[in-house]
């Protein structure tokens, strides 16, 4: 954990990948105690996702990030065995958080009704790629096709050729959103269950999740009938991403001052008077000549020196940072934002922490991702009462 | 109604442009009172962007989407009397939030320790771009900055090409969800303990936690992650495929060689999907420049839609690559009753998306509102002033 802030509750996490390990990650990094059910031989597959630490396979940076602070168990609720145990788990718990296919939630006897009738005041959060109803509730999703269904494929803003197809965000992005917004939910029906004692069913959809990002295309739809997409000419300007000497930077003016700064830093306040480059809109309608200038600045300048020289001034210049810049970042560190995670299969590394300040609640090391079935002696024999001698025969029969 | 959670909790809002209301609007849904306090000084930009052009130019289809649900009283807070009747509200409120940069509050005798003088146990949640402590707390920032900042832009982008805004700007509402999870936690932690606290979330840190793999691979493995697409570390073909129609596009992501042979089936079993080269998983993504052709010469003849089916009947995660009007139209979502029709007694007909879950415990909630709609809820059934005390306030401008 993070902070002791949640460190009477228990969540059971049976889901793999992205969201549901995410919003369970939320949970346990504020102190909850999250079981994480994987299934018996291989286990969630981001265990076999990059990066690794100096390309050796094992040790996955993404599933330490995503697992970190969890307990560890192997259970194939698939048996009759094993249904059985989840059922135990299942009394015990405060929080379900699952992301898998409705139909194979149905097959495993796991509706929302069978979980309410095993422990009624358990808080089930479903998260799937289209939720649990509509036409396409069983349709198949991951990262590319949440992006694309929920419209943000054609919105980024580019100087490239705008017949190109959309494209999606970095990485997995929209599904860590949709993992965040599940937390969000579950977080307000936890208040409602310590006051009520009353468990409810979140119905979490990845491509809704995504559509929340949608804000002022769909204004521009409904009010400029514009189908917002994929913009080369903007415009205001600058507002443009322009390269530099090792890099990137973003110029985000919104108000005239801030041009007024911006070329100033650059040593041309001349600028100013000038009649091409007298407003936002000026500048857009001259950008051609008005970029030239800009990058032969630019250019010979780092994102570093541009960022501060420009900040330190009051223009709200952005730093396109890449990763190494990122983890570099004075801000962040004098944050405490990186952390150490207690012992790591790879190495003692540091890892993005939370973006949060709780000055009252206590505050730990994080803990290591579980080893697979690390903790089933812990959770089999020290929670449910079962033997020593029984955890052979589970894994025998293939149910741990 | 009466099952939303947080009924009874009441929200001070400090908001404006997107991050914070719609933080303001998800614990709204909620079941929270939030009253936003707004001021004719200076307006939330988002009720004048695209402007509509009703009589009083106060209302448009952004602002409506991220204050759902909330209240709205006017305070000139530059005038001392009105930062007194603020502290009045406060003694009988919950939560204070507030997205403005860090030093508007402090600057207006507003900071943590002020609002504690009244209310003890007050709640404050602050979602500044880059934190409210830190070198650079006071630095400028915008949505576009920030997630420039948390190293989204710079691996975002076409392969070979430079970085993309996003454009749809995910740095806000992933702000406003943390904030969420922020305001619910110290919610729990004050119903335990009877304590409140200042909690700071910074912006910048909540996108770099939804990229960990760029993170982790330059921490691991000291790389910089490629601009990548719509391509994946190992899935191919993983695209954006042209279809029928002028900018239609549909998703398809395969990820296994059973997806592959349905794939190859769908299509007809073409001649080129028998080479060697593509029998399997590691031979599709070395040579996914060419298959990526291949398969758009397949797509192409068929509508978005019908490739979607009929993959998806074969098991293979695709869908459309939606716009914005195809969006709202499309089944799926209008069967989920994503979007919604309100009448906005200012604006008339306006159109706002819910959060993205479905849930029992969703409080039913009217339009965003108009500029001080609530000013007599607030100033008199709320801090009981006379008709002729409000009068005169709104006289010298502290009601403005």
């Amino acid at each position: 954990m993070f902070y002791q802030a949640l460190d009477d509750i228990k969540v059971l996490e049976y889901g793999n990948l992205f969201s549901a390990p995410f919003c369970a990650k939320i949970l346990a990094d504020l102190g909850a105690e999250v079981i994480k059910i994987e299934p018996p031989g291989c286990g969630d597959p981001t265990r076999a996702t990059e990066p690794f630490l100096k390309d050796a396979p094992e040790g996955s940076g993404l599933f330490q990030y995503l697992n970190m602070n969890k307990l560890g168990i192997t259970l194939d609720p698939a048996t009759a065995t094993g249904r059985k145990i989840f059922a135990e788990l299942l009394k015990h718990a405060d929080i379900l958080v699952e992301n898998n296919p409705p139909r194979r939630m149905k097959e495993l006897g796991l509706t929302y009704r069978a979980v309410h009738g095993i422990n009624p005041r358990t808080i089930m959060a479903s998260i799937t790629p289209f939720g649990q109803t509509g036409p396409y509730k069983d349709y198949e999703g991951s990262e590319l096709v949440i992006t694309h269904m929920g419209g943000v494929g054609f919105i980024s803003t580019r100087e490239s050729d705008i017949n190109k197809e959309p494209i999606k965000y970095p990485a997995h992005l929209m599904s860590f959103q949709a993992g965040l917004s599940a937390a969000a939910a579950t977080l307000g029906a936890l208040y409602r269950q310590r006051v009520a004692n009353l468990g409810s069913h979140l119905d979490i959809s990845e491509q809704e999740s995504v559509i929340q990002n949608l804000n002022s295309a769909v204004a521009h739809y409904w009010y400029l009938h514009q189908i917002v997409a994929r913009t080369d000419v903007l415009s205001i300007a600058p507002a443009h991403i322009l390269p530099c000497k090792d890099g990137y930077i973003y110029n985000a003016f919104s108000e005239e001052h801030q041009w007024r700064r911006f070329i100033e830093v650059m040593g041309h306040p001349d600028w100013a008077d000038s009649e091409l480059f007298k407003d936002a809109t000026a500048r857009a309608l001259y950008w051609d000549a008005l970029k030239p200038l800009l990058l032969e600045w630019t250019m010979e300048h780092t994102v570093e020196e541009i960022y501060r020289w420009s900040q330190e001034r009051g223009a709200p210049l952005g730093a396109v940072r890449t990763a190494d810049q990122v983890v570099a970042d004075r801000q962040m560190a004098t944050r405490g934002f990186f952390v150490a995670v207690g012992k790591q299969t790879a190495g003692n590394l540091k890892y993005p922490g939370v973006p949060y300040t709780f000055p009252e609640i206590p505050r730990e090391t994080p803990a290591a991702a579980p080893a697979l079935g690390e903790h089933n002696a812990a959770v089999y024999c020290g929670r449910l009462g079962f033997a020593r001698r029984d955890l052979v025969k589970l894994k025998e029969a293939g149910v741990i | 109604m009466v099952n939303a959670p947080l009924k009874g909790v009441r929200i001070i809002a400090l908001t404006w442009v997107w991050a914070g209301p719609w933080m303001g609007a998800v614990l709204a849904d909620m079941g929270a009172e939030v009253i936003k306090i707004e001021t004719l000084q200076r307006l939330d930009i988002q009720r004048v962007f695209l402007h509509k052009g009703t009589e009083l130019g106060m209302n448009n289809n952004q602002f409506n989407v991220t204050n759902r649900g909330v209240k709205s009283c006017t305070l000139n807070l530059k005038q001392p009397p009105a930062v007194e009747i603020l502290k009045q509200l406060a003694r009988i409120s919950d939560v204070v939030i507030t997205n403005f940069a860090p030093r508007v509050l402090p600057g207006l005798g507003l900071d943590y320790a002020a609002l504690k003088e009244v209310k003890p146990d007050i709640i404050l949640v602050s979602l500044p771009g880059f934190g409210s402590s830190g070198p650079d707390k006071d630095y400028v920032s915008y949505a576009s900055t920030i997630e420039a900042a948390g190293g989204l832009n710079a691996a975002f982008g076409y392969p070979g090409e430079g970085p993309v805004l996003s454009g749809t700007y995910p740095g806000d509402p992933i702000g406003s969800m943390y904030g969420v999870v922020a305001t619910l936690t110290a919610l729990n932690y004050r119903q335990r303990t009877g304590r409140g606290q200042h909690v700071d979330v910074a912006q910048s840190e909540g996108v770099t936690t939804v990229i960990p793999e760029i993170i982790m691979e330059y921490v691991m493995n000291g790389r910089i992650r490629p601009r990548l697409g719509n391509r994946d570390e190992i899935m191919a073909p993983h695209g954006a495929y042209p279809c029928r129609g002028a900018d239609q596009w549909v998703a398809i992501a395969i990820g296994t060689d059973r997806q592959w042979r349905a794939f190859c089936r769908v299509m007809g079993n073409p001649e080129w999907s028998k080479a060697d080269r593509f029998s399997d998983q590691v031979g599709r993504w070395q040579n996914q420049d060419e298959l990526n052709k291949l398969v758009a010469g397949w797509t192409k003849d068929y509508t978005n839609y019908e490739v979607m089916h009929r993959l998806q009947k074969a098991g293979i995660a695709a869908g459309v690559c939606l716009n914005v009007p195809q969006l709202i139209a499309d089944p799926h979502i209008k069967k989920r009753g994503v979007f919604i029709e309100q009448n906005h007694p200012e604006g008339g007909k306006t159109i706002v998306y819910r959060a993205p879950w479905k849930s029992a415990l969703t409080a039913t909630n009217p339009p965003a509102p108009c500029l001080g709609e609530h000013n007599d809820y607030v100033f008199k059934t709320l801090l009981g002033m006379s008709d002729r005390e409000v009068a005169g306030l709104a006289e010298k401008k502290i009601i403005y």
